[in-house]
């Protein structure tokens, strides 16, 4: 995809620089317009973003609709199988191609003056002809300079300047996602069961921030806890700061975790169940993978984390934080299927997705206003916000992650050190 | 099938009750109006209108409970920590263009429509006045002779479209 032409107005670079620190963070960048253009550009316009799934893609001719930071895009499959990200926009004067969220076609034809692109993004046919004199191979739908996946997970990168996908990914988030997928007996997960849009009143930022931050549990999601006690969460995350063992882990490159493994006192404690409820899923595991591997994957369960910038590994939920202005995101989310289970078993899944995230579930919602809250406080600009917890207490591990207790900011911080180098590396 | 005109007159008055029980976030007096096999449903996506159980069973809602987590639903929202609905929200809503579209009376059931418009004001952060017109669904049924819910579902006109917190009773 080529480059906005409108540079960002104001270099905002070094003011990040000086709003960024290592244990705080000032409150304006979560409401000046300037740092939002320059978050457009850098994070969602130059590096890798994730895009979706392709599980929801998978006949040829299957398209689903999403945004790059503002930039309206359409992850299709060709006829040869191959994944393109295409600009949502017309290439003669900018109409939206697709305007719902998914659907399947052969083409896509611009309903302005019927326009006409292949699944790859060229175009294919003008009406009247004699009356253009362009080349139409010069007049294709703008795309993603590069589009990888990993494990199905979608990720491009607009400018295509980012460089391979595994070295974004790195060993954290590449970890993460291992772990998720293997969770299923054929190792692949799906997620077409629909996404849940929550539009939310503040800064993209407060997400990946709050959908990683193990220090607010027993305050935000107080209610939750009061009306369905569960041992998963009593295991995993409460307790106080030495009531369990969970870790904050910062894998590095913005990838953060909260570790629940250690606390898991048994296997499918984060299922919130035990093996007699749920055998056909761990038989099929067993089967798939052996004793001693399964043994470890119902025990261990799935991550809980960001994969830097915008996707929310939330266990067996997915989310996907959506920037729309300096003052308001979406945090789209769905839940995670296993592939070779059965109907019951997946069924279950949704039922729990449904509990924990979306604009009406037990959890999400108090983070939502939450979220809301802070914005409003710091729209004057004003105020730093501290994420000093633990800094003290970080210990490297042998991939090099720096982890502390789950109660610690270690992945705010993470998230924020990325944030920070992205934003103001130099151009070259 | 066709009702009487004071059968009519108490669904019409149940609704008008559940409405103002739910608007005022009166949440005992409004559980005490469902079954032991209520389902509280509000489906998402374009489709959302034609209230389709079976394809929902494969599709994420935003809300899809049964009995128990209706009853969880009703302890977190009275807990006092619920903070998306602390304090909560100010409601109004309108009931209009009710249909009884089935009737069982040897079972004692009615199936409703209606259309609802409420008013909400999110006053627990942003202060916005937010309407969600919809399209809903009633299955009453005669316990002990009174019309309790045995099911409510809701599809909201927006249901395809992302939406802010919704953790009253809709």
């Amino acid at each position: 995809m080529r480059e906005a032409t409108s540079e960002v107005p104001v270099d905002v670079g070094p003011m990040i620089g000086r709003a960024v620190e290592d244990d705080r963070v000032h409150a304006k960048l979560h409401s000046d317009p300037a740092v939002f253009a320059a978050e457009m550009e850098r994070i969602f316009g130059r590096g890798w973003v994730f895009v979706g799934h392709e599980s929801e893609i998978r006949e040829p001719g299957d398209w689903v609709t999403r945004r790059i930071g503002l930039e309206p895009v359409i992850m299709t499959r060709d006829r040869s199988g191959d994944i393109h990200v295409l600009a949502n926009r017309c290439s003669h004067r900018g109409t939206m191609l697709c305007w719902e969220r998914s659907g399947s076609s052969n083409n896509f034809q611009c309903t302005y003056h019927a326009w006409t692109f292949g699944l790859d993004g060229s175009l294919r046919a003008v009406p009247y002809p004699q009356g253009f004199d362009k080349d139409k191979g010069d007049l294709g739908l703008d795309r993603a300079g590069a589009v990888e996946s990993y494990r199905g997970f979608v990720f491009a990168d607009l400018l295509g300047r980012a460089g391979p996908l595994a070295d974004h990914l790195g060993h954290g988030a590449v970890d993460m996602l291992d772990r998720l997928c293997d969770l299923s007996p054929t190792g692949c997960v799906d997620l077409s069961a629909g996404w849940i849009g929550h539009r939310v009143q503040s800064n993209w930022k407060l997400w990946p921030e709050s959908d990683n931050d193990g220090y607010h549990l027993n305050w935000v999601h107080a209610s939750m806890v009061q009306a369905a006690p569960d041992t998963y969460y009593e295991e995993a995350v409460l307790g106080g700061e030495t009531g369990n063992s969970s870790k904050a882990t910062d894998w590095g490159d913005g990838h953060v975790e909260l570790d629940f493994r250690p606390s898991y006192k048994t296997e499918l404690a984060w299922l919130g169940t035990t093996r007699d409820k749920v055998a056909g899923y761990c038989d099929a595991l067993e089967a798939a993978r052996g004793t001693e591997v399964a043994a470890r994957l119902l025990h261990d369960g799935p991550p809980h984390g960001l994969v830097f910038p915008n996707l929310f590994l939330g266990e067996m939920n997915i989310a996907i934080i959506e920037p729309v202005s300096p003052t308001e995101m979406i945090h789209w989310h769905t839940a995670v299927r296993l592939d070779g289970v059965d109907q019951k078993f997946n069924r279950r899944l949704l039922r729990q997705s449904e509990a924990a995230m979306g604009p009406a579930a037990f959890i999400v919602p108090d983070d939502a206003v939450t979220a809301e809250r802070i914005q409003d406080a710091v729209r004057s600009g004003r105020g730093w916000m501290d994420m000093s917890r633990g800094l003290a207490r970080e210990r490297t591990g042998e991939h090099g992650e720096r982890s502390a207790l789950v109660s610690d900011e270690t992945t705010n911080r993470g998230f924020w050190r990325q944030y920070r180098r992205v934003m103001t590396e130099s151009d070259g | 099938m066709t009702v009487t005109e004071v059968e009519r007159r108490r669904i019409e008055d149940f609704l008008t009750l559940e409405a103002r029980l739910a608007d005022e976030s009166r949440y005992g007096e409004w559980e005490a109006l469902v079954t032991d096999d209520m389902h509280y449903w509000v489906p998402a996506g374009s489709e959302a209108a034609r209230f389709d159980l079976e394809a929902a069973l494969d599709r994420l809602s935003y809300i899809n409970d049964n009995r128990t987590r209706l009853a969880t639903r009703i302890r977190q929202l009275e807990s006092g920590k619920r903070h998306a609905q602390t304090p909560p929200s100010p409601m109004r809503r309108t009931v209009s263009n009710i249909e009884i579209v089935d009737c069982d009376r040897d079972e004692g059931t009615f199936v409703v429509e209606s259309n609802i418009v409420v008013h909400e004001l999110a006053a627990q952060s942003t202060h916005m006045l937010r309407i969600w017109p919809a399209r809903v669904r009633h299955r009453l049924r005669l316990v002990d002779g009174e019309l309790r819910m045995a099911a409510k579902y809701v599809a909201l006109v927006e249901a395809d479209r992302p939406q802010p917190n919704m953790t009253f009773l809709l």
